[in-house]
This record gives C-alpha cells, structure tokens and sequence, in this order.
C-alpha cells in the first residue's frame, strides 16, 4: 500500500487560509441564518403539534413529515432549480436549510414541552391562569431549558449540512475547499479537506460547549435534578 | 441641529422622499435593457476542470472563462458576471435563466441539445486513459481496461465513454468502474491504487500528467466538439455568440489563448 500523500502541501493550505477563513465567515453565517429561521418556525411549530387541533395540526404535521423525510439536497435544488425562491444562492440555501431544521426543532420542541409535567398546568389552571398563560408562563420556560441538549444536536447538523449548498455554487467552507484543491495548483486534497474538518470541528465544539454553559446556567434549579 | 438650514421636518421630508425616489427606482430599474443594445447575460461554469476552469487564488480563471469573455466583447451584448456550479447543476441553471450561457468544457452532443442549444464548436478534444506514471500497467487500446477497476468524472463525456464502449458491451464488469465527483478525486484514487486507470478529456489529462505521477497511456478517438451552451430558442443570442466565436478565432485571440492555457505542456 502505498504511503498517504501527508507530507506534501500543507505550505499550499496555509498560503490559502484566508480564503478558506472567507468561506468559514459564509458557512457561520448561513448556519446562523438557518437556525433563527428553523427556530422562529420550529418553535411555533412544535407548540401547534402538542396545544393545537383541527386542521392547523394537521397541516404542520404533514408539512413536518414531508420535510423530514426529503433529502436537503432535493430541498435545495427544488427550491432553486424548480420553484425558483431566490436567485440568491445564499438565500435559497438559507430557506432549505431553514425549513428542513424548522421540521427537526419542531420536534426538540415538542418533545420538550410533552415533557413537563400535565400537573404543572392543571396546578397554574387551579391558581386561575387561562390555558395559554398556563402554557406560556409555566410549560414554555421549563421547555426551553430542556431542549437544549436537543438543540445542540440540531445545531451541529445545520453546520454541516451547510455544505451541501455546493450544489448550487455557494461559495460556504467546503466549497472553497473544494476550490483549491480542483484549481490545478496543488496536489492537497487531503491536507485540505483535514483541515476543513477542523475547521467544521472548532466550529461545533466551540458552540457546543457555549450551549453546555446556557444550558448550566438556566438549568431548573431544585429537587427535579437527579 | 446643523447650521445648514434645513429644520428637522424639512430634513425628514427630504430624506424620506428620496427614499422612496430610490425604492421606486429601484422596482423600475434593472430588467435588463433589451431595446438599447446593451443586454446582460451571466455565464455559468464548473471549476475543477484545469485548464479551461478552476479557482486560483480565490479567482476564477481558464481558458474558457478568457474566451467567453473576449467572445462576448465581439458581441452587443455585456457579461455582468460568472456564476459556479457543480457541472451536473449547470444545465438545469440554464433552463431555469439563472444564467444565460454555459462555458464548461461541455462537449456537444445528442442528449444534451435536447434540452438546450450549443454554439458552433470551438474546441475538439479525444478522451484520454490516463494511468500511474511508474506503474506497471500500460494500456493501449480500451478492451485492455478490461478487468480493471477504473475512474471517471460523473456526468461527463468521460464516463460515456465507459457505459458505452466498455460496460454496455460487456468488457467490463459494472463494478470496476468508479464514479467521482470530481477529476480530482479520481485522479488522487488512481495514484493511491485504488484504480488502475481515469477516462479524461485530453487536454485535462494533459494537466495532469503535467502536475502529478500520471500520465497518458493512449487516447480514444471521440472527435468531440466543446460548444457554449444557451438556453434552446435563444437563437438572436446564439447568433450573437457565434459571429463573436469567429471574430475571435479569425484573429489573433484565440490562438493566444490557446499558447496560454495549452502551451505550456
């Protein structure tokens, strides 16, 4: 077997690394763009899937299910091959990516508001709140606090999965990566994609340990933590 | 308040009609001109292909990038700019006019011009076997590939050339043959001895084997002509193109750009 080409071109990857910090600047911005979006729908999505009824529920659960289940390459290039959202690849990226992560919180979500405690409710009912106070002032803190860890997961899938907007040119992390190694002036495909894991590593374990450190310091205080 | 003599209403009036000067401007501009002969048209383009696209530099650069350019400089019409793909993702990009023109070393040929149209050729090319510089296989015709695991780029002529000179009449077994998305990878799989051989346009082999421990075992004859592609019932624009195409090949451009991009090997 021959030896892996490690030797060779890390000078080619360093002389390229600002290149590779502009692509890293696109990826954390369309993940962070991607997230809020999943978040501001996932969010509301999820409380219909567990308070709502009639066809509103049913709606957001097909609509969830149908999402979950494509794969985001075919999100992406529906969106902008064939309904043509945006000439933006950034933005079509943003609303695949958005939308299929508002299909997933909705169930970090979900899961978390089913997992307080039904008594907590009737209790906040018994001392005279209306259902959606109840819900808001009472299950919703709790919920948050306990999709956290849910939500870390959620988090570290978008990051990656940014890269997939390759398919449609955008110039995010492994695209540019991608880039150098193909332009002829380096054999580095390997040294590069290394480090483009890298890069994709301190990115998630960065985040992860600063959700670790939300997640101590709104954790719910008292006897619940076993 | 500033002494220029504009009181805060005043002020506020007027920034805020321009502002709505600028946004209705803004509805009403853009279109893309039409009647005033200077109509924008974006190109497409795959890079990963050296030496007719890659990135050098964070730049987009090759042979087809200089000579689309300097053919629509021959043309009424303006390129406001280039937009990257995965090679697979151009052709829907045309159809869909997020771009208006491909330039990819994409070959002509049947299947693709039923979706969309080509320009009159303007580069042939053969398929190229390329293999391990000091490896002991040495290839020269395609039924020596036989048995062998071998390589090709997907959706590219290269990989036509395996379907139907080697699989479809059965001299190679479907699962010795390696699909990849790039060039690049393939290539990197042939010097780490995963395959024995990659089915390449010859003058990309040429870049390789000028770069890396590869080269040419011997070259298939396909006689395959590269043409831009645009959108099919373009015509006014392809017409267009193909008036610049042979301003540009009738004077010295083209030959430059050839002694640049090919010249060196």
């Amino acid at each position: 077997m021959p030896p892996l080409p490690l030797q060779s071109d890390w000078a080619f990857v360093v002389g390229n690394l600002d290149l590779l910090l502009v692509g890293t600047g696109v990826t954390v911005a369309l993940t962070a763009a991607s997230i809020l979006l999943g978040f501001l729908l996932g969010f509301p999505a999820g409380a219909v899937e567990v308070y709502g009824r009639g066809p509103l529920k049913r709606a957001v659960e097909t609509a969830g299910v149908v999402l979950r289940g494509t794969p985001l390459l075919v999100i992406i290039i529906l969106l902008f091959f064939g309904l043509s959202v945006s000439s933006s690849a950034f933005v079509t990226a943003t609303i695949a990516l958005g939308l299929r992560s508002a299909a997933y919180q909705s169930q970090i979500f979900r899961g978390a508001l089913q997992s307080v405690d039904e008594g907590q409710l009737e209790a906040a009912r018994a001392v005279g709140m209306g259902r959606l106070q109840a819900i808001r002032s009472v299950v919703v803190p709790q919920a948050l606090r306990r999709s956290v860890p849910g939500f870390q997961n959620e988090f570290t899938i978008v990051l990656k999965d940014t890269s997939i907007a390759i398919v449609i040119g955008l110039g995010e992390l492994l695209t540019v990566g991608q880039n150098l190694y193909q332009g002829g002036q380096s054999t580095a495909a390997l040294e590069i994609f290394l480090t483009v894991s890298l890069i994709y590593f301190v990115l998630t374990f960065v985040t992860n340990r600063s959700l670790d450190y939300v997640d101590d310091h709104f954790s719910i205080p008292g006897g619940e933590r076993a | 308040m500033s002494d220029d003599g504009l009181s805060r209403r005043q002020y506020l009036s007027t920034v805020g009609g321009t502002a709505v000067t600028v946004s209705l401007a803004g509805c009403f501009g853009g279109g893309g001109g039409g009647d005033d002969g200077t109509t924008e048209i974006t190109a497409g383009t795959a890079p990963g292909f050296p030496p007719f696209e890659m990135k050098q530099d964070g730049e987009l650069v090759g042979f087809d990038i200089d000579l689309l350019e300097a053919v629509v400089d021959e043309t009424d019409y303006t390129l406001a700019g280039w937009e990257e793909f995965e090679f697979k993702s151009l052709i829907p990009a045309l159809t869909n006019e997020n771009i208006d023109v491909v330039a990819a070393g994409m070959t002509i040929n049947d299947e693709r011009d039923e979706t969309i149209d080509f320009t009159d050729p303007y580069y042939s090319s053969n398929q190229a076997i390329v293999v391990r510089e000091d490896g002991d296989f040495s290839p020269s015709s395609l039924s020596d590939l036989s048995g062998r695991p071998i390589g090709a780029q997907k959706g590219t002529t290269g990989e036509s050339t395996v379907q139907s000179e080697l699989i479809e009449p059965g001299n190679l077994d479907e699962s010795n043959y390696n699909s990849y998305g790039n060039y690049v990878l393939a290539v990197e799989d042939l010097q780490n001895g995963n395959i024995d051989a990659v089915v390449i346009d010859e003058p990309v082999a040429q870049t390789f084997a000028a770069q890396r421990p590869v080269t040419i075992a011997f070259t298939y004859e396909t006689g395959e002509n590269f043409g831009f592609g645009v959108r099919d019932g373009d015509d006014e624009f392809t017409q267009a193109l193909n008036d610049g195409l042979s301003t540009v090949r009738d004077g010295s451009t083209y030959q430059d750009l050839t002694n640049k991009w090919f010249g060196q090997q």
